[in-house]
This record gives structure tokens, sequence and C-alpha cells, in this order.
């Protein structure tokens, strides 16, 4: 069997006229909400259609979305770095019946410029053994919520909300507008009768990002002092007999402010807004209030083009907070030391 | 718990096969698993020898040693590691050695 041949070469499958005028770009434009038209050179133009996507996707709706994209464009079609779906159509005419068979099949057509466009998110309790919270289910209980910036362009700057079920922070909820974050708030119980058989104590013990935990060398398990503990649950990554999860203090923390790219200011981390918000399936609705809330004063204060973290830093954290109606509380204030914040995090730098 | 019968004996394994009580390895555990990680026949002195030095470094050090360290200590490379046991060194060669399962973000 022939291994290690990597990933099919992407030039393979797109769009002839993207082949022809690769690299070669003169411009775009949004034409309408989840509708970009590129323009080449050579005067040739590629439109392109964005719809929602939940991420988490049956063969079935694959099935269906490599139809549409026959039916009306020639069988192309990608996914980008959020999760939508990208219809490219190279031919105009296709463009308005393939927007009306989307309508016809409830596909959001939407994301472009500044929306509020996919969230990205991680696995939550459909198939991840450490999160503190679930991701699917928020998600689309947010994004109903929120819907309307989806499909509209009418925000100062474009919103990046992620989500994610675990401190682990898979996807971006540290560099993102709004984050939503799993956290615990109880201590893991080791399991004396199973950690000498499941666990290498050393590395649970140096898995403790505060010291908190202590080898107990002569029952060959370990020790968690509680006093140290924060409830990030590595512990529990690297030893599977010190469960963490507890359904009634597990739930969700909001942060704001994060942005990774270089436009007008360096890439900044999310900063904690909101420590603690009750797990509260199948609609989430305090969570779903809060964004709600933190997305609207945004809009009513930023001026055009101001990221949430850029606004926060003009009018200042307090004001944010007063705005917004948050508490600030005890748990805001940074208790963990890090020298990270004194590294330059960003591209922008000049050569000599 | 799923249990696995090898050469006549029954073991305590969890569903990766994994063994639940680490104390009871022996040798014929090791040989009567090696066809379930796609190694051929018997294990060889090479096997061997890669098995009982990560027994010998779980019981000093608690751990199971890096691959860089495994790589070192017996003057072999991943490519050969691979050879030897081709389901890789944790789900292979730790399986066969009896050590506890890999955890982290594998």
């Amino acid at each position: 069997m022939t291994t290690d041949i990597g990933p099919p070469d992407y030039k393979t499958m797109i769009p002839p006229v993207v082949q022809r005028n690769y690299g070669k770009w003169l411009f775009h434009e949004i034409l309408k909400p989840g509708v970009l038209m590129h323009v080449g050179e050579s005067g040739e133009a590629l439109y392109t259609v964005r719809a929602g996507s939940p991420r988490l996707l049956s063969t079935e709706t694959i099935r269906a979305i490599c139809e549409i994209a026959d039916t009306y464009c020639d069988g192309y079609l990608r996914f980008t770095s959020r999760h939508n779906i990208e219809f490219l159509v190279s031919d105009k005419d296709k463009l308005e019946p393939l927007l009306e068979e989307l309508a016809r099949r409830s596909y959001p057509v939407g994301g472009t410029g500044h929306s509020i466009s996919n969230i990205v998110h991680t696995q939550g309790w459909v198939h991840c053994h450490t999160p503190a919270t679930d991701a699917s289910g928020p998600v689309k209980a947010l994004m109903d919520e929120i819907h309307e910036y989806f499909v509209t362009m009418t925000l100062p700057a474009h919103v990046r909300i992620a989500l994610a079920c675990c401190l682990n922070m898979c996807g971006a909820v540290h560099c993102s507008d709004i984050a939503i974050l799993g956290i615990h708030r109880t201590v893991p119980k080791p399991d004396n009768s199973r950690v000498p058989n499941l666990c290498e104590i050393p590395t649970t013990v140096a898995s403790c990002p505060t010291g908190a935990i202590r080898g107990d060398m002569k029952n060959k398990t370990v020790t968690i002092n509680n006093e140290k503990c924060m409830y990030c649950g590595n512990c529990y990554t690297v030893c599977p007999a010190m469960p963490i999860a507890d359904p009634d203090n597990d739930g969700i923390s909001i942060w704001v402010g994060g942005k990774v790219s270089n436009a007008r200011s360096t890439p900044k981390f999310s900063k904690l807004a909101i420590p603690y918000l009750p797990n509260n399936p199948p609609r989430w609705p305090e969570v779903v209030d809060a964004v709600k809330n933190i997305i609207e004063v945004y809009a009513a204060g930023a001026r055009k083009h101001e990221r949430v973290g850029e606004w926060i830093e003009r009018i200042g954290w307090e004001r944010f907070f007063s705005l917004t109606g948050i508490p600030f509380t005890d748990k805001h204030i940074d208790d963990y030391e890090m020298a990270t914040e004194t590294f330059r995090s960003s591209m922008q730098f000049k050569w000599r | 718990m799923p249990t696995i019968e090898l050469a006549g004996k029954t073991y305590e394994v969890d569903e990766d096969g994994f063994l639940e009580d680490l104390d009871k390895w022996n040798e014929e555990f090791a040989q009567a698993y090696a066809s379930t990680e796609d190694i051929q026949g018997t294990l060889t002195e090479e096997h061997w020898k890669l098995i009982h030095y990560l027994r010998n470094y779980f019981q000093q050090f608690g751990i199971a040693p890096m691959i860089r360290k495994v790589c070192k200590d017996n003057g072999i490379d991943m490519k050969k590691l691979y050879e030897l046991f081709p389901t890789g060194p944790a789900k292979g060669a730790c399986k066969l050695a009896g050590l506890s399962k890999p955890t982290g973000c594998v």
C-alpha cells in the first residue's frame, strides 16, 4: 500500500476561470451580502456565493451541496476557513438562479464584509471527552438569534465569534472579537484505584500549571491541593482517572476583544468579560443574551472599521463594563504569571 | 469490562486493548498480542530489546520515554521503529510492553 501521498493537488480542483487568472486578480467587490465578484487582469470575473454551514454535515448534505455545485458552478465549490460553503460561479447568468435555489433550500447566504460570519467551534458533547460545555448546541442557539448579522453587513467591522468547549481552546477563542469558552469550577477527583494503571504520575504532576498536584509514590497515585487548583482540567487530559466534569458547576465564560489581522492595530488576545454563565441546554439563553448584548452595545458605540478590541481600547475597559452592564469582579483580575504579554505577537514591524 | 483471550489466558483490557492491570503483563501476552498489531510471526530479538527497554524505563521513571529518547538509547531511527512496530511506538510497542495507554491530544 502506498502511504504518505498527501492531499490531492488543489490546483486540480479549482474552476478553469481561477486557473486562467491565478495570481492575476485585479480587484474584488462585495455585490451584496454573501456575494463576491473577483475580476482578473484578463477581464474575466468569478462570482462567489457564500452560504453558512453548521460544520457538522451528513454525507447526504454534502451530496446535496455537490448537486447544487454541479447545476450552477460546473461542479466547483470550496469551504472557507470559517466552514462556510462557497459556490464558485463562472457564468454570471447562473448567479441569480443559484441564489434562488439556495433560498428555496434555506441555505443562509451571507458572512461577507462587516457581518458576523460563521462561528468557529469544536466538538463539545458530540465527540470529545474533556468538554465543559457543548459546541454545536450553543452555536445553533446563538446563530439563530443573531442571524440578521450573518445576512447583512451593518456592523462597524466584522465580528468574529468562536467557541471552544474547554480550556484547550481548540479553534480561535483566544483571538476572537467575542469568544465563548467552557469552564469548570470544581476540583478533579483522582480515583486512587485506577490512577496506578491508567496514568503516568510524573506526567500528571507536570501537567498542572499551578503546581497543585503532588505525586503520592507510596500509593502510586496523586494528591491535589484544592487551594491551588483553578479547574483547568489539564490533568484529566493526561490522566483519565481524575474526572473533572460536573454538570452543576460547569459552564461558559465570555471573552472579548481578540483579533488576528494586522489591519490598523496589532493582533490581540481576547480578554475575560464574563467569568461564568450556566450551561442551560438546549438554547443556552443566558449565553445568547450576553453575547447579543455585547454585540448591540458595540454596534451602537464603535466607529466604522473599529473591531471590538479596538473599540474597547479606545473607550477603556471601565466604560466597556459600564456600557454593557457586565459586573466587574475579582475573577477579572489576572493572577497567572505569564511573560507572553511582553512578546511582540504581531507581524507589524519595520525592516531596520 | 472487555477481556481478551491470548494463548489460553484471559486479560482485562480497555476498549483499545491496553492492559487494565499493568502487573498482569508477561512475555506470552506480548507475543500473543503481536499479530493484532500487524507484526508477523514471533517477536525478534530487536522487538524484545525495545519492549524490555520500554518496561525498564517505565519502571524507573513512571512514564513512557519520549520518542527521541527511545531512538537515541537504542541506536535506531523512527523508520526502523515503524518497521518493527507497524502501528507505531505508542499504539504498538507500548501496548505490547504493557504500559499505560498514551494520553493527551493524540
